[in-house]
Parts: structure tokens; sequence; C-alpha cells
């Protein structure tokens, strides 16, 4: 697959502040890249920069072939982005407002008639469109700013935590939907979240940490390297576990665990297949991952 | 061009459905109407008889329409500037909520964003000054009606170049402005001060010597002049017919703010229309620039 951004040496500073510091990596066209970090991480700034909104101070921004420096306005048509808190004007009705985005990239009569229609059925707002953005629920309100992001069919859609402050239903919505446009139209996301089950989702993460990557990989990757297995063993009593000699915890009705990785849980199990009659092995989180490598914990997943 | 069709819609619209930008911007001339309806109109139309000789009798109505034509002169000199301020807040607004970030994530370039902040500005400060122009004219008719039909095409020529220096004076102050405190600061400057140094409270005339060069350096103030001129002119010169001396009639205006006086040589019409259009050229050049010269952080 191609690379459809790419970020070379990345640097911005804000006075003393290193915002971002040599940041290089690479998004893969389709994929649903995720982009974690605590905040003033420097992923804002990132995205900032990659939609033109803020100046680099060195390095290189590709998106799609073209150099964000010499062609702003042709990568502007390739993202669509979903701020962290809406940015539509809440006096106008819902079609306004698309109406007049829809403008700003030439899309104007029937054509942008016709873009509404299909946006409208496929997150499910036709009975919206003339409502004032202002009166809707938090959830429908998340719909139309993805259907803005959307209403010039972007080829990258970039969604700074999306799902943050939703029920869990609309939060499903959303994702079915942004799988659809993944499958049909080979969309590639470009994700930050406060959701470590939503970034579990991810082709490929990246951890900012002080304007630096701290770790990067596909979520298997970055659980193998980061975390350990957890066994969920059932049906025994503290004693057999304690033989084992490894580290666990009591929860209800079984043992946990813990073993560095698979290779040494298949170990354990056939040195001692009598104790193992009733288990479960399963990877660490991602919430894991994120607290072994930055030793921070994001805000906002928790209370999910 | 429909992209900045629809831009300007976007920008009108929300100006008028945002009801305390649009009632903010009339507080000035509620204010006036409320001054004269209460003493103010009573203040001048005494202080106009005492001024004409007791062999000369002026009717009732001439006096009113003299007065009415004050009046609307003010409300509409004050309102062409504050409307404009008002109407382009919304430049600012954008940049408190952060609907700038959505528009600027087009591929529109920030000195087309900048040039449909001006025409909708422009649009939504016309829309209300004409409907005011044509309701203080229907009021000058009910009280006393002197004015030509030139006169009343001049008014709203006066009307549109005092908007279109509004408009750009408001886009200039409004370029620096980034938070709603500030706008609140700077509504408020400009919807309580101009009255006052345009002269729609008291005449320019009226205030001290030093104060009145400072003035005559603010183009504003030659706008104010031109509806003066063009509202009462009709009512003056029907004070001359009904034999009030010419002398009398020149210090009325002198008195009226008709005419202006620039380190004690009287601007004529004429270069008080080259003062204002030279100025609105001048602050739209300088509005361009500013958004050319304007870098991304």
């Amino acid at each position: 697959m191609v690379d459809i951004i790419q970020i070379k040496d990345l640097n911005k500073s804000f006075g003393d502040i290193h915002a971002v510091q040599n940041l290089s990596f690479c998004v893969k066209e389709g994929d649903l890249f995720a982009f974690l970090g605590v905040n003033g991480a420097g992923k804002s700034t990132t995205i900032h920069i990659l939609c033109g909104q803020l100046q680099k101070d060195s390095g290189s921004v590709i998106i799609d072939g073209a150099d964000i420096e010499h062609c702003p306005d042709d990568i502007k048509c390739k993202l669509g982005v979903v701020f962290q808190n809406s940015v539509l004007d809440a006096a106008l009705c819902v079609q306004d407002n698309l109406q007049s985005r829809a403008a700003l990239y030439g899309l104007t009569g029937p054509a942008f008639d016709q873009r509404l229609t299909e946006l409208s059925k496929l997150l499910g707002f036709e009975d919206l469109l003339k409502r004032p953005v202002g009166k809707l629920s938090g959830g429908q309100r998340r719909r139309i700013d993805i259907a803005r992001a959307l209403i010039h069919k972007p080829r990258i859609l970039i969604l700074d935590e999306p799902t943050t402050g939703l029920d869990p239903q609309t939060r499903k919505i959303l994702w079915n939907v942004i799988a659809d446009l993944r499958k049909n139209e080979k969309m590639t996301v470009f994700l930050t979240t406060h959701y470590m089950e939503e970034a579990a989702e991810a082709d490929y993460i990246v951890i900012l940490d002080s304007g630096k990557i701290s770790a990067e990989g596909t979520p298997l990757e970055l659980k193998n390297k980061y975390t350990a297995d957890y066994i969920m063993l059932y049906g025994v009593d503290e004693a057999a576990v304690k033989l084992l000699n490894v580290e666990y915890e009591q929860v209800r009705d079984a043992y946990r665990l813990t073993v560095p990785n698979t290779a040494k849980a298949t170990e354990l199990i056939v040195k001692h297949p009598e104790v193992f009659v009733d288990y479960e092995i399963t990877k660490g989180k991602m919430d894991d991952v994120f607290l072994n490598v930055t030793g921070k914990k994001l805000e906002g997943g928790a209370g999910k | 061009m429909r992209t900045m069709g629809a831009l300007v819609k976007r920008n009108v619209k929300l100006f008028f459905k945002d009801k305390g930008m649009f009632f903010t911007s009339l507080i000035t001339p509620v204010i006036l109407l409320v001054l004269y309806a209460t003493f103010l109109g009573n203040v001048f139309r005494d202080s106009f008889q005492m001024n004409i000789p007791e062999t000369v009798k002026l009717s009732e109505e001439l006096i009113d329409g003299l007065v009415g034509g004050q009046l609307i002169s003010s409300i509409l000199a004050v309102s062409c500037v504050t409307v404009a301020f008002c109407s382009n807040f919304l430049m600012v607004q954008d940049r408190v909520n952060g609907s700038i970030k959505d528009l600027r994530m087009s591929p529109v370039k920030a000195s087309f964003l900048a040039a449909g902040y001006y025409v909708s500005t422009l649009i939504s400060t016309l829309i209300i000054c004409f409907v005011a122009t044509g309701i203080c004219l229907l009021y000058v008719a009910a009280v006393g009606w002197y004015m030509s039909l030139s006169d009343v095409l001049l008014l709203m020529l006066d009307v549109v170049l005092l908007v279109l220096f509004g408009t750009a004076l408001s886009s200039i102050i409004n370029f620096f402005l980034s938070t709603q405190g500030q706008i609140s600061a700077v509504g408020t400057i400009i919807s309580s001060g101009y009255g006052f140094i345009c002269g729609a409270y008291m005449p320019i005339s009226s205030f001290a010597e030093g104060l009145q060069k400072v003035i005559s350096f603010l183009p504003g103030t030659y706008g104010t002049a031109l509806i003066r001129n063009h509202a009462m002119q009709g009512a003056l010169a029907q004070m001359e017919l009904q034999g009030v001396s010419g002398q009398l009639v020149e210090s009325l205006k002198d008195a009226l703010d008709c005419n202006l006086y620039f380190f004690g040589e009287q601007v004529s019409v004429g270069g008080m229309y080259l003062i204002l259009g030279g100025t609105v050229t001048v602050l739209i050049s300088v509005y361009i620039l500013m958004n050319g010269l304007k870098k991304k952080q």
C-alpha cells in the first residue's frame, strides 16, 4: 500500500515550548491510523500543520504526493476534518451549514443536493435538515460534523477525538459509518482518541509524548512489546496457583496470572496440565500499552 | 462567484439570526430617538425660534421639518457606522467559536474569506440603513417635507458612502480582535462614543475649539455633514424664501454642522465627498494589505 501521508523530521515550537520534535511517520492509504498522546503531547499541533492551519518550523509533510508547503489548496481538498468541538454555525440549520461549507469546495446546485441526499442517508439525518445545529443533541451534531467533513469526498478523514462525550450507541453508529467508508471508498482515517479500545482497532498506532514518538507499531506489536499476557484460571484453589510461582491476583471466581508473553504462558500450561483445566489467555490492553510507554494515563477513556 | 455568494449568504443570515448583535447595533439610534422625543427636539426647536427675528414668521411645519431633518441625519450618520461594526463582529465571533478553523480548512484563501466578511457586512448594514432611511423619510414627510428628489438621492449616496466607510473601518479594527471581551469592549465604545464624535447628540459646532479641530481630522465627520446637508438644505432654503436672511441661514448651517471648517477653511460638499471617498479607498487598501501580509503562525 502507498504511503498517503509522509511526515519527516517535523519540528514546531511556540517560543520556548517544543510542541513537535523531529517527528517522522507514515500513514498507509486506506488504513485506520491512531495518533495517541496525553493533552499537550503535540497531536493537535501536528494535525493543524497537516491541515495547513499552522506553519511548520522545519521538516516535510507530503500528502498524497503533494508537499503541504507548495500545494496547500490541493491538499485541503483531500482532507476532511472532524474537530474535537463542533465548529458549525449553531444558529443556522443543518442544510444551510452544509450548503455554505460545500460551496467553499465549489460544490453548489444539483451536485450539492445529490451529495446532501447521499450523506443524509448514510448518516441518518434526513429529518434534521431544517433543524438549527444549536438545537441538536450531541450525537446528532456529531453526525452533522462528520457530514461536513465528508461533503467534498475527501481521501483522508481526520478525526480529532470524535466520540468524546457520546453515548455508546451513537459511538457505535459513527464507527459503523467510518468502517463502511473505509471499506467502500478506501478512505484513510487519521484518528486521535482517548478511548483505547477505539485505538485497538487501528491498523497502526503512533504514541506521542512531549512532542516525540515514544512508541509505534500495530496494536499487536505494541501489546507484545509493552504489556504482559494474562491467564485467567478458573476452578482452582490458591495453593495450586502459588505453586506455579508467577505473579497473580485474585479476581471474582478466578485467579489472574501475569506472564511475560504467550510463549511463557504455553510453557507454564504444558508444565502444569493438572492446574490448567479451565482457563483463557488474553493479551494486555491498549491502556496498559499507553501507561507503560508514557507512564501516564489517558484521561477520558477510564470513565467508559 | 457562487462560492462568494454562499459565504456572504451565510454571514448575512448569521447576523440577522443573532438577535443580540442585531439589537446592539440599534442601541445608539434608539438612544437618539429617545433623546429627541424627550427633550433634544424641543431644545433645538426653541433654539431655532429664538434665533429667528421676530419680524419673520416661520410655519410650525418648517421648524418641525428642520428639526426632523436634524434627527434623521443624526440617526443615519450613527447607524451607518455602529451597525457596520456590530455586523462585522461576526469575523471575531468566528474566531471565538472556532468556525474560522472550519472555513480555513477549505481551499479558499484567507483574503477571500476577508472579502466575504466585508461584502456581507456591507449588505447587512445597507439593508438596515436603507430600511432606516425609508422610515426616516416617512417621518420627515409626516412632520414637514422640504426635500427635493436630488436631496433624497444624494442622501442615499451619503448613506452608501458612510456604510462603506463604517465597514472598512470596522474591518480593520476587528482584524485585531479575538475574544468575546474585546467584542463587548469595542462594541460599547463604538455604540456610545461614535454618537458624540460625529456630532449626533450635540452639534460639533457646540464643542470646544480644540476638540472641533481634532474632530475635523476624522473622516466620518464629513459623512455626517453630507447627510445633514442633504436632509436639511430643503428646509433651510425654504426659510430663506420665507424671509430669513442669507447670513442667518449660513450661521444656522454652521450651528447645524452643515458647514464644516478645516482650520478655518470651509470644506465644500464636493470636498467632503472627496475626503470620504478617499478615506474609504485608503481603508479598503489597508484591509487588503493587512490580509495579504498576515502570516500563519
